[in-house]
């Protein structure tokens, strides 16, 4: 095993030093991504300094932005802040349909990163329970939209419980202080909150998690598509390294988002799956059965084209050629 | 017999400086006296002690021989500017020291005496310096008091309204038999409304000289135009360096 | 000679001319309005940053029948609590603190190093406190309101001209009465000014309390939008705070007009 992920190591190096060859076309003058503590790989990316190299003989400057959340990412990347970011899935297609113009070629991981979070000795046992209750959740990430989707499975909607707009690392705070009855957090700070403060998951469902999407912005992927190639290859760098190395992995994560290494390693090896980063089918239908929520819980424009916004979104064909077979 | 008011000021001083030292004014009742002097030689601080709102000197006022320390209801003080509250329209401001509910009937009789008759509603704001005036001398009135001093009164206004403010100055004090001790540069002024024209000196000293101002009410101003006692007046304003 | 004389013809009236009075503030608004619809529709300016009015103005429609009343509510009440604490609060203590040296020399110097402190720094320093419920908000709203008051009131108060005191004190006015009758009403100018930038403070404090955690209000509005990547929504509650904003000063106004119409001053220049 550690072989074969040596030798599939060497090739997608191999592939990332032929390509400034072909790309020495458009100027970049500087690059700018996002890291995030949802998105381990990004992290190992940025630990390693991969891309710095890729593009140090272009003079391109390589500039990280940390992304606190799905919902700043997509934030940034509709002001142009930055040009790729990384975001939940349902929360990419959520921008998509208000009009940021935005595509995603590649898929950074599949994880069960989000679940409802109770306190310790909470009174509530199940989702209907959770009725009038206070719960914090960051607006416009997976976890809000996870929310919803719970909510709904018991016949339950947005106004039947009061929500608190708290960013994910306030939110998990609330919830330790008993401020808000409930959370719907998101690893590493879900991880931690279980690990060091006891808290219990209320409701878990893994498919109701819409994956790891890295977005593009669509003018940045139409003038510098070698560069976004470029990119996309170091993440499979990153990727390939980190099923190699899952531990190493954790501890940057634990170094950067500042938990322990339990908890790292629960996100990383556990909870976090690197298997397939291209995007297909499988991923258009996971957004064609969450999509609705968005209409029912007026999150878009009424009257909006959600199947046209997910064959917008999801770019099935640009990475086919970057992937490597691991 | 007693005086109305009697000052006696040993001492006033501002720091270092001293304004005052041993001056001495009587007022008899029913008496118009004129205080004229040089800028700064303390006729205002004179008039602040008076009126008890200066407690900062030594000496005494005597009200009919009674020590008086602070303001005194019967002592009324009339200030160079009218000083009238602009929030306050005319009535509420002639009414200003009343205890209690104000008299309407008052209030109107002073304000005919005044010569601002149907004035009561309006505000300062819409006076002129003239009619603010007027309305400030019938607020002094108001109260009732048996002693008026006024500062500079007229010295804002032109020459005109001065002259008619001076002929109501004369009516009213006639009218409410008050005792005035006015302040004044004009000395014109001086000789048409007192009966006594006090000097004070710019050295810190008892009153410079004093004089008698004999002619007949009502005065007329064509007549005290050639008074002798204008000369005499403005020879000892030179004398203490005041002109 | 005879005087000559000629015949004129009686001057006719000119015909009515209908004008469309409008208030000239609206002109500038009305202008931009047109511009940007006019951008939009025409692709000069991205509609994903700033959707065009037509757009906004419906957003507002369908809020309108999806709980704004809820979200206008809360902030009008929490701004009108705020602002009424804070006030009530900078009134006595600034009137205090003007008329009493002691107490100026105690209290001022610490309102003068708190009155520095940025509202956005108040914001984790209460979160951590009180929480995320309705306390810290009015707490936030009222101390954005007290600093402005404050200083109206200590600044009318000391600015009271010497000569209005000086009557105050012939006609033996007892300390109380002296301040209600003479000092209040001088330095009710200064007074209203402060209580008027209190009321906008008030707004924006609200604003700021509200973009951290809050489940309803105009602040939550904004965030919402742009969580969600609504522009709509959030230049809708912009459209909505720059209106109630402006009709809560319009009304403070009035009553300044009305309260200081004694006033002697430019502003009142044309009324005699």
């Amino acid at each position: 095993m550690k072989r074969r992920s040596l030798l599939q190591l060497a090739a997608s190096g191999a592939a990332l030093s032929t390509l400034p060859a072909i790309s020495r076309a458009a100027g970049l003058e500087e690059l700018r991504l996002d890291y995030a503590y949802y998105s381990p790989t990004s992290l190992v990316l940025r630990h390693f300094g991969w891309l710095e190299d890729a593009f140090k003989a272009d003079g391109t400057r390589v500039k990280w932005v940390l992304s606190a959340g799905s919902n700043r990412a997509l934030e940034y990347l509709n002001a142009n802040s930055i040009d790729i970011g990384s975001s939940a899935g349902l929360a990419a297609l959520l921008a998509k349909a208000n009009g940021t113009p935005i595509k995603t070629p590649y898929i950074y991981s599949r994880p069960e990163w989000t679940a409802l979070v109770v306190p310790k000795n909470s009174p509530i046992r199940t989702l209907a329970d959770l009725k009038g209750k206070k719960v914090a959740a960051t607006k416009g990430t997976d976890p809000y939209l996870f929310l919803l989707r719970s909510l709904q499975s018991v016949g339950l909607r947005r106004g039947d419980i009061e929500h608190v707009a708290l960013q994910h690392a306030d939110g998990r705070a609330a919830l330790e202080q008993g401020r808000v009855d409930a959370w719907a957090g998101l690893d590493p700070h879900m991880a931690a909150a279980e690990l060091e403060g006891g808290a219990r998951l209320l409701y878990r469902n893994v498919s109701f998690n819409t994956y790891g999407f890295l977005n593009v912005r669509e003018d940045f992927l139409a003038k510098y598509p070698q560069q976004t190639a470029r990119v996309i290859a170091a993440y499979e760098k990153a990727r390939l390294w980190t099923r190699a190395n899952p531990s190493e992995a954790a501890k940057i994560l634990a170094a950067e988002a500042k938990v322990s290494l339990p908890v790292a390693l629960l996100q990383v090896k556990l909870r976090s799956d690197f298997s397939n980063p291209q995007p297909s089918n499988e991923h258009l239908k996971a957004l064609q059965l969450a999509a609705p929520i968005l209409r029912e819980e007026a999150l878009v424009k009424p009257g909006t084209d959600l199947n046209a916004a997910i064959a917008g979104l999801i770019d099935t064909r640009f990475a086919q050629p970057l992937i490597a077979r691991a | 017999m007693t005086a109305l008011l009697e000052l006696a000021i040993d001492e006033k001083r501002y720091g270092e400086r001293r304004i005052l030292h041993g001056f001495h004014l009587r007022l008899e009742a029913g008496e118009i006296v004129s205080l004229i002097g040089a800028s700064g030689c303390g006729k205002s601080s004179l008039l602040s002690i008076a009126a008890g709102l200066d407690p900062a000197y030594r000496g005494s006022v005597r009200l009919r021989g009674g020590a008086v320390r602070g303001t005194h209801a019967e002592i009324g003080l009339i200030f160079q500017e009218p000083r009238l509250f602009p929030w306050l329209t005319v009535e509420q401001n002639i009414a200003f020291g009343a205890n209690g509910a104000p008299d309407a009937g008052r209030i109107a009789a002073l304000l005919e005496e005044v010569g601002l008759a149907g004035y009561g509603k309006s505000l300062p704001k819409q006076l002129s310096g003239g009619q603010a005036q007027r309305v400030a001398i019938a607020r002094g009135l108001y109260t009732q008091p048996r002693v008026l001093l006024l500062d500079e009164p007229f010295s804002a206004v032109d020459a005109f309204t001065r002259m008619r403010l001076q002929d109501l100055l004369a009516r009213v004090a006639a009218q409410h038999r008050l005792s005035v001790l006015l302040v004044t540069h004009d000395i014109d002024e001086a000789l048409y409304l007192s009966d006594r024209i006090v000097l004070m000196d710019g050295v810190p000293g008892p009153a410079r000289a004093e004089f008698e101002v004999n002619h007949e009410r009502p005065r007329e101003r064509a007549v005290l135009a050639t008074s002798r006692l204008k000369p005499a007046i403005l020879d000892s304003l030179h004398a203490v360096h005041a002109i | 000679m005879k005087p000559h004389t000629i015949e004129l013809p009686l001057p006719s009236t000119p015909p009515r001319k209908i004008l469309l009075r409008l208030p000239l503030g609206l002109l500038l608004p009305l202008l931009a309005v047109a511009g940007l619809e006019l951008g939009v529709r025409s692709g000069l300016v991205p509609a994903n940053l700033m959707p065009a009015p037509s757009e906004i103005g419906s957003t507002l429609l369908w809020l309108a029948e999806h709980g704004l009343g809820a979200h206008l509510a809360a902030s009008c009440l929490r701004v009108a609590g705020g602002f009424v604490a804070g006030a009530v609060l900078a009134l006595l203590l600034g009137a205090l603190v003007a008329l009493n040296a002691r107490a100026e020399r105690l209290l001022d110097p610490t309102f003068q190093a708190l009155r520095a402190i940025p509202s956005l720094a108040w914001v984790p320093l209460l979160l951590l406190w009180f929480g995320i419920d309705e306390t810290p908000k009015l707490i936030l709203i009222a101390i954005g309101a007290f600093f402005p008051v404050y200083m109206g009131v200590v600044s009318g108060i000391r600015g009271v001209d010497r000569k209005l005191i000086e009557v105050g004190q012939l006609y033996r006015l007892a300390p109380l009465a002296l301040a209600r009758r003479v000092m209040l009403p001088a330095a009710l100018p200064a007074i209203l000014t402060g209580l008027r930038n209190g009321l906008s403070l008030a707004w924006m404090f609200m604003v700021a309390a509200e973009l951290i955690a809050a489940s309803r209000g105009l602040g939550y509005l904004l965030s919402d939008g742009r969580e969600s990547s609504r522009a709509d929504i959030m230049l809708g509650a912009i459209v909505l705070l720059a209106l109630l904003g402006k009709l809560s000063d319009t009304a403070m106004g009035a009553l300044e007009g009305r309260l200081l119409s004694w006033r002697d001053s430019y502003a009142n220049r044309g009324a005699r």
